[in-house]
């Protein structure tokens, strides 16, 4: 088992959790896992090995086939829609394809997750420009996806994913698109994130990255999950499926 | 650093006022208070024209004086306005009766030429005479010991306080109110079936940015307050239009009501509140548009994750 730290500090937990789609078989299998609050792991695996699945049960937009899983002390199993939503916004998501709203400008995007919360939209405005001119993007304000590159897209999803200041932040390939001056960038943002008590899970294929960033690496293989520890690849825990 | 823009308009994250859906939606709600808007029109009025009949003849009664059956012409006219005479008498001496007139010759032509003709002379004729009772406000009266003084003085007399004319046109006037209200039911339960199916569809339309809303933590009432306040001004919208198109048609039924016959359908107007009641249907249309919205989408994403 995969244990990082006491429960009590446990973002999330994932106890003998499977996930099958329809009558297939089992994508995961038994998988556990405890997230410490404050940790940053990079998610790796080779493709179609559970990487998407994992990360979509850690925001909450999958549930289990087996097994249960706490998300911020709450068993995501039992929780009604009101209480998985309140979970939601304390989650910030970076997808791998964006997954922005088409007819949106890059403002607007950005501005859902503060804007579902019912913030007041002053404030909505002064935090959305201040991150936008962040992320370089101050000038593309009223840009929809369409009219923006893959890089400046990204750079949306990870403004969208970061402005209400999440306690976990999940991203899928989140430097996949960007350009090599950005990537450096937007990777201090989540390390400074991290710095400030936001729990970060990263899933990439760049070994440039996982060596670049010493953080623990949590790996999926033969449908179950692995941790390696920062530097040398040293096998931490080992789930046998 | 580049100017910041001093306004940048908020878009709705979902775009239902320019759907495929919404248009159908303006139409059917547009139809939905047409229809409301011609048959309320025509309920009211029924209830104003019952009002003003029942009011028209309360506290009155007619006597009725059979004429004679005597062969003599004159002799029978003379003992039926003898027998008028008696009835009168009866009349004018009873405490709830304020005035009590008999109908002239005049007036009891007016009252037969629609089928007799002009040119007629009554005196030659053996119709009823017609005595006009008015009864003083409030006043109780036992109809069947009336009826029997006036037997006692003159058997040709016979006492009519038109409720049984009445109490049959009330009942064909229900009649025809139940019909309209199970119209006006009709229309509803279609129009809130055709907003479920519309809202329906419309989330089917945009699963995708429901299901990102979702992902950033919107409750399942965000949604639904998007849609219940986009149907509602999509609603008042086509509600407007359909009102604008009923109340020219009311007029124009109204109209065609007065040609066919001034006596009974003239008494079907329509008050200042009446007026007020349709004018408010598009508002009606809307906040039903709104509540079946709203539960529409609550319920269908209650099914989801």
């Amino acid at each position: 088992m995969l244990n990082e730290t006491n429960k009590s500090s446990a973002i999330i937990e994932m106890h003998n959790v499977g996930i099958r789609y329809g009558q297939g078989p089992e994508i995961l299998s038994d998988v556990k896992l405890s997230l410490r609050k404050g940790s940053f792991h990079f998610l790796t695996g080779r493709s179609g090995a559970g990487k998407t699945s994992l990360l979509s049960m850690m925001y909450l937009a999958q549930k289990p086939s087996r097994g249960s899983v706490s998300v911020f002390g709450q068993n995501v199993n039992f929780a009604n829609r009101d209480s998985l939503a309140m979970l939601r916004r304390k989650i910030g998501v970076v997808f791998q394809d964006f997954r922005l709203i088409d007819h949106l400008s890059a403002f607007d995007n950005v501005a859902l997750p503060l804007r579902v919360c019912g913030m007041d939209e002053h404030e909505v405005r002064k935090r959305v420009m201040e991150l936008l001119q962040w992320v370089e993007l101050d000038r593309s304000i009223q840009s929809t996806p369409a009219t923006l590159s893959g890089g400046e897209k990204q750079r949306v999803a990870i403004a969208r994913a970061v402005i209400n200041r999440p306690e976990l932040l999940l991203a899928d390939e989140p430097t996949g698109n960007v350009d090599n001056d950005i990537a450096p960038k937007l990777m201090k943002l989540f390390v400074e994130l991290n710095k400030l008590g936001t729990t970060v899970v990263i899933a990439t294929h760049s070994e440039k990255l996982i060596t670049d960033f010493a953080y623990p690496r949590l790996h999926l293989q033969n449908h179950g999950l692995k941790v390696f520890a920062p530097t040398n690849s040293s096998l931490l825990g080992v789930r046998h499926a | 650093m580049p100017k910041q823009p001093v306004f940048i308009a908020r878009h709705e994250e979902l775009p239902l006022k320019n759907s495929s859906t919404s248009l159908f939606l303006q139409i059917m709600v547009g139809i939905a208070v047409f229809l409301f808007a011609v048959t309320l029109s025509g309920v009211l009025s029924i209830n104003t024209m019952l009002e003003n009949w029942n009011n028209s003849i309360l506290g009155s009664l007619t006597v009725q004086i059979m004429p004679s059956t005597n062969i003599n012409p004159d002799k029978a006219v003379a003992e039926t306005l003898a027998h008028q005479n008696k009835a009168l008498d009866i009349l004018r001496n009873l405490d709830f009766v304020e005035k009590a007139e008999p109908l002239t010759d005049k007036q009891l032509e007016q009252l037969i030429q629609p089928w007799l003709g002009d040119g007629i002379e009554i005196q030659d004729l053996p119709v009823p005479r017609i005595i006009d009772v008015k009864l003083k406000t409030g006043a109780d009266v036992d109809f069947m010991d009336l009826a029997y003084k006036l037997a006692q003085a003159t058997p040709m007399a016979s006492v009519d306080n038109h409720k049984l004319w009445l109490n049959k046109l009330i009942q064909f006037a229900d009649g025809i109110k139940i019909l309209a209200l199970s119209i006006l039911a009709l229309v509803i339960m279609i129009t809130s079936g055709a907003i479920f199916y519309t809202t329906q569809t419309s989330l089917g339309l945009h699963k995708y940015t429901i299901e990102i809303l979702h992902l950033m933590g919107a409750k399942d009432t965000y949604v639904a307050q998007q849609y219940a306040k986009q149907s509602a001004i999509l609603a008042l919208q086509g509600g407007l239009i359909g009102l604008i198109i009923a109340i020219p048609t009311i007029f124009g039924i109204a109209s065609l009501a007065h040609q066919i016959e001034g006596g009974i359908i003239s008494e079907a107007k329509l008050s200042v509140l009446d007026w007020s009641a349709i004018i408010a249907l598009p508002a009606f249309a809307s906040v039903i548009a709104m509540l079946t919205a709203y539960y529409t989408v609550k319920q269908t994403l209650q099914k989801l994750m």
